[in-house]
């Protein structure tokens, strides 16, 4: 359960570019998390909702976005999205959609990025 | 007045965790040691197998214990004479480049030619964390279930070695261990699959053998 240390690590990226930018709130904030870490989003969220009490964070609307999984296959040089099946858990990163091989590279789905904020400053 | 802005900020942290790992691979190839991340969920057999190696390999040897509070596994390695710094987590269910950065600062490294990172006993989280290390190798017993491999398939996949442990009692838990070996294969096709068992030292020596493979490119 890394969740915690992830969460508050994000909530101090973004009060540090608020901080940075002046912000006086901060209406929303981004966050983009790839379909496979081990994060759990639900838990994400509501980690994020405690850490951010009595802060410029409080209020803000947060978003979570998936990245989706994309390999390299070094089979057949397929690059791009893999099938993902949620019946299904390991199939996006053992079997390249265009060929079926199994000798394949994990290139995105694995981040955890604080993306951008929105924020209401004095001009 | 006021207005709105939005402002990208990009900052993943991950990659954060990433950069610290790299760097402290670039600390360890400077002083010419190879380290080897050592995975597996509680019990699986991570600290018997390392000191198996302490006592089997003929290599300068040191080790970063890492455990949640306690510094049992410490202790255990320091009867070896190696150089070992044991690392506690807190309530963090990892390793993390951080914070072996400064378990690297403790080590006489100039001493060191191989070097193990037990990370904490989890085969869920450590996989989002790399720490420098030269490779990974990830211990799985038979008595955590012959499903364990296909439960937890990120760990197999990002790991260059795979040690299937405890075969010497897989009948009595009603484990298939081939069934395991050709899960951990089919996650992961380059990893090396090695099935052990520490009280009869099956595999111990293919381990040795692919360990020091390994450190010699």
């Amino acid at each position: 359960m890394h969740e915690l240390s992830m969460a508050d690590a994000m909530v101090k990226t973004i009060l540090d570019a608020a901080e940075k930018n002046q912000a006086e709130k901060i209406l929303e904030a981004t966050i983009e998390i790839g379909k496979l870490t081990m994060l759990n989003p639900d838990q994400l969220k509501f980690l994020l909702e405690v850490l951010t009490e009595d802060t410029l964070l409080e209020d803000s609307e947060i978003h979570i976005e998936e990245i989706p999984v994309e390999i390299e296959c070094k089979s057949c040089d397929y690059k791009g999205l893999t099938n993902v099946d949620d019946s299904d858990h390991y199939l996006i990163i053992v079997k390249c959609p265009q060929c079926g091989e199994r000798d394949l590279k994990v290139t995105s789905g694995r981040e955890c990025n604080v993306k951008n904020i929105k924020i209401e400053k004095s001009d | 007045m006021h207005k709105i802005a939005e402002v990208e900020i990009q900052h993943d942290i991950m990659v954060a965790n990433k950069k610290l790992a790299k760097r402290n691979q670039k600390i360890l190839d400077k002083s010419n040691v190879f380290a080897v991340d050592v995975l597996g969920a509680i019990g699986s057999g991570k600290t018997s197998l390392i000191e198996t190696l302490i006592k089997k390999m003929n290599l300068k040897i040191g080790v970063i214990a890492g455990d949640v509070i306690s510094k049992f596994d410490a202790n255990r390695f320091e009867q070896y004479k190696v150089p070992v710094v044991g690392l506690n987590t807190g309530k963090e269910c990892h390793l993390d480049a951080h914070l072996v950065e400064h378990a690297l600062e403790d080590l006489p490294l100039e001493k060191i030619d191989l070097l193990f990172i037990e990370n904490v006993g989890n085969l869920i989280c450590p996989v989002d964390f790399d720490l420098g290390s030269h490779i990974r190798m990830v211990v799985v017993s038979v008595s955590e279930g012959d499903d364990t491999v296909e439960k937890h398939p990120l760990i197999f996949k990002d790991s260059d070695l795979v040690v299937i442990n405890k075969v010497d009692i897989a009948e009595a838990v009603d484990a298939d261990e081939e069934k395991m070996a050709s899960d951990a294969r089919m996650l992961n096709p380059d990893a090396i699959v090695i099935k052990s068992s520490l009280k009869t030292e099956k595999g111990v020596d293919e381990i040795i053998n692919v360990i020091e493979n390994f450190m010699n490119g």
